[in-house]
């Protein structure tokens, strides 16, 4: 297996050396050079935020042609057939090149519901979105959350009612990640009000041009707008863009949850990769005139070690990848840190700042920081909430026993969730 | 740095029959019997330990009678023994004396001394804290004055050590003095006259603590006169990481622990474990041991390595093994509710470990500063 992962790296190197450039080291910097962005999400006004869209599709399309654009899905759809720990060891190696962040096509639609469409679609279906999403012709959004339905995704309200071949469809869908720049989206639609929740989900493939879909950008406290509402009103959907049984919807939607991509190393990217640098963090300190402030330093220390032995975790993490073996709770554990210290460092540096942080002086790489302090709340907050990641952790790796909870079995509307 | 390098599959057959003798020799009722008695270990499992799975060697270079394995071979056995919480001289005598005589450099003092720790037979301990508890060179009174008896390079030293683990026990005392060259490093005979130990109350029963009183004392210079803040700086690196080790392994025994509990105890008609207020407990205590055993894992393989950044790594293995350490110890005691603050139940035996040994080489207000020293910060 070590064998058969050194030879698939040296393959993913060198196609990735025939096409594009190492990555500039990211933690090398002088104080007062460069862009001194701390942005999380992106800021970036429409147009330049298309070409960043079309740079993806491109370089998604590139990845395709060369065997690596699905490397979990079957050859028939341009797969590659390989396991789920070849994929993450070429996300690892990958983030050592300066390549396209193709984040809005992959991390929803390739990652999660590509996979979701091969397991419960028709085969039509099949046959023509998955090549058309991983050759990155087509991108997939995820009509999952509701406003009165987030962390308990299984109360969803937004009704599809059968009509002859077709369903029409009424609701609201928050949250959605990517839905202005997608062709289709998987939404998670109420069927059978009067079955238990997790029995009367249907899912449905939408594509997004059908009449009655309305995409709303949604203004975060950030300022900016990377999430969406989409309001449904009288989606006509064929029969045949149905995802699995009538009914049986929860079962899709598990899958497409099952298959929300842990990530090793590639965390490390961006401009927030920065944020968590010793050189960075004490240039700022001296930056202040706070550098000999032992309270300060006490803090400091603290922030390096969560940030360093995170850095240990992932390492070793990537080196069981490359051994062949699936990393184990690192994973999870260390999706629970990046948040964790992201938010700790951005609260560590406006109290370095002080009056800094509350009024722009004009000085480089001081006021920057607050893009993150207030993007901070939501890494807590999305992908599953910080409670219910350490519910999994509990569950899954220390076996500790589930929330007994009434609602799975009585009807759905008498849980008073039904508009 | 070591001759030789155990793959993942021959690290777990360590770990397993360590653990397995471990059990058998070192269960609850030993260390609970041990930790009241004089000597605080028992002298027949040492012998055990060297004859069936040659421990005190593993990590000595093969030219002094050792096994040649290195600081992540030594760190399984550290985290197993951590986690057993045995009661044995194998912390003072293998990481801190025959790391610091391999650090002095002194290729006669190694010869001397290394083969008998190696083959079980000598006892050693390390002595450098004074009152303060601090390992600052800088803090270090003891002196040191030529032996003017004109014995050969004869030293005698003069002064007062306190938290030396072992030192009631030692056979060989290594002793940081102060020369007009300033810290160096001594050999003393632990019967050697002069030389008085004596038992302090420690916190944490399970490892022994003297204060060592010494009155013209003979002695021999370990390594060159002066050297001994350089050695001690090396010691230190190397004490953490394997101290790294032992907590972690006590820090994932006091989750396990938990966990179990959680598991099992019901209340309110389920198990405590169902509750969110439990159950996000324990996976708090997860993320934090799964960070301080890479941590220490990563320190070892650095250390191993003889990488430029393992004094970096060493220290953020100390920090985050003790945070974690003394997290899981309470968080355990809490998730037992009364029974964990009993003495019958084992809960307070890791709580003191933990204690004492994220304050063993100064603590917080010690280890924050030092890693950012080590960071050039």
């Amino acid at each position: 297996m070590e064998h058969d992962m050194q030879a698939f790296a040296a393959e993913v190197r060198s196609f990735l050396d025939a096409h594009v450039a190492k990555a500039p080291d990211r933690t090398a910097f002088t104080w007062g050079e460069g862009d001194d962005s701390m942005a999380y999400f992106s800021s970036l006004p429409p147009e330049e935020e298309r070409e960043q869209v079309r740079r993806a599709r491109e370089w998604q399309r590139i990845r395709y042609e060369n065997g690596f654009g699905w490397i979990t899905g079957p050859p028939v759809y341009g797969g590659r057939g390989l396991t789920p720990v070849h994929d993450l060891l070429y996300d690892a190696i990958e983030s050592e090149y300066d390549v396209a962040d193709t984040g809005t096509l992959s991390v929803i639609g390739l990652g999660m519901i590509g996979p979701t469409i091969l397991a419960h679609a028709a085969q039509p279906l099949k046959d023509h979105w998955l090549p058309a999403m991983y050759r990155g012709d087509a991108i997939a959004c995820q009509l999952f959350s509701e406003p009165g339905a987030g962390s308990d995704l299984a109360s969803v309200t937004t009704r599809a009612v059968r009509d002859g071949e077709d369903w029409v469809l009424n609701g609201q869908k928050v949250w959605t990640s990517v839905a202005q720049h997608s062709q289709i989206g998987l939404a998670l639609t109420r069927t059978n009000p009067d079955a238990p929740k997790h029995r009367g989900i249907t899912a449905f493939l939408v594509p997004m041009d059908t009449p009655g879909v309305e995409v709303r950008p949604l203004r975060q406290m950030t300022g900016g707008a990377d999430f969406n509402e989409v309001f449904l009103t009288d989606v006509r959907i064929p029969d045949n863009h149905r995802l699995g049984e009538v009914d049986g919807g929860w079962t899709v939607a598990l899958t497409t949850l099952m298959n929300e991509r842990a990530t090793v190393g590639s965390e490390g990217a961006g401009p927030v990769a920065a944020a968590l640098s010793p050189d960075r963090l004490s240039a700022l300190m001296r930056a202040t005139w706070t550098w000999d402030d032992r309270a300060l330093r006490g803090r400091l220390a603290e922030l390096l070690v969560d940030v360093l032995a995170t850095e240990h975790l992932n390492a070793r993490a990537l080196r069981k990848l490359h051994a062949g073996v699936a990393p184990g709770p690192e994973m999870s554990v260390s999706k629970l840190l990046y948040g964790q210290n992201l938010t700790k460092a951005a609260h560590f540096v406006s109290d370095v700042l002080g009056p800094r942080a509350i009024a722009d002086t004009g000085q480089w790489g001081t006021y920057a920081w607050t893009e993150l302090l207030l993007a901070t709340p939501a890494l807590r907050i999305l992908g599953g909430t910080e409670e219910i990641m350490k519910n999994i952790l509990a569950e899954r790796v220390l076996g500790l026993p589930k929330e007994p909870g009434i609602d799975t079995k009585s009807p759905f509307r008498e849980l008073g969730g039904v508009a | 740095m070591s001759v030789g390098a155990a793959d993942e599959s021959e690290l777990s057959e360590l770990r397993s029959a360590v653990r397995d003798f471990l059990e058998a020799k070192s269960p609850e009722e030993a260390v609970r019997k041990l930790m009241e008695s004089e000597p605080r270990y028992d002298p027949a499992v040492w012998a055990q330990l060297t004859e069936q799975l040659r421990l005190p060697g593993l990590a000595i270079p093969e030219e002094y009678g050792g096994d040649g394995f290195g600081p992540v071979e030594l760190g399984v056995v550290l985290e197993e023994m951590g986690r057993a919480l045995l009661c044995a001289p194998f912390f003072a005598t293998v990481v801190l004396a025959a790391q610091a005589l391999l650090a002095s450099g002194d290729a006669e003092a190694c010869a001397r001394f290394l083969p008998g720790i190696a083959a079980g037979a000598t006892t050693a301990t390390l002595a450098v804290a004074e009152n303060s508890g601090s390992w600052d060179p800088a803090l270090i009174s003891a002196r040191a004055v030529r032996d003017g008896e004109g014995g050969e390079g004869g030293w005698r030293l003069t002064g007062r050590k306190s938290f030396v683990i072992d030192g009631t026990t030692a056979d060989l005392v290594l002793v940081v003095a102060r020369t007009v060259g300033g810290p160096s490093l001594f050999a003393v005979d632990g019967t050697a006259p002069g030389l008085t130990a004596e038992s302090m109350e420690t916190l944490d029963a399970t490892r022994a603590m003297a204060r060592l009183t010494l009155d013209a004392v003979p002695a021999t210079l370990i390594g060159s006169d002066g050297s001994g803040g350089r050695i001690m700086a090396k010691v230190l690196d190397f004490a953490s990481v394997a101290l790294a080790a032992e907590q972690s392994g006590g820090a994932r025994r006091c989750l396990e622990t938990a966990a179990e509990y959680a598991r099992t105890r019901h209340q309110f008609g389920r198990p405590i474990g169902s509750f969110q207020a439990v159950k996000h407990k324990c996976a708090d205590m997860l993320v934090q041991v799964e960070l301080a055993e890479a941590a220490s894992r990563e320190a070892a393989r650095l250390a191993a390595e003889g990488s430029p950044d393992y004094p970096v790594a060493a220290g953020v293995a100390h920090v985050a093994c003790s945070r974690a350490y003394m997290f899981t110890a309470m968080e355990n005691i809490h998730v037992h509710g009364g029974i964990g603050f009993t003495w019958e139940h084992p809960a307070h035996l890791y709580f003191r470990r933990a204690k004492s040994s994220q304050l063993l080489f100064g603590g917080p207000a010690v280890y924050h500063e030092r890693l950012l020293d080590r960071l050039g910060i």
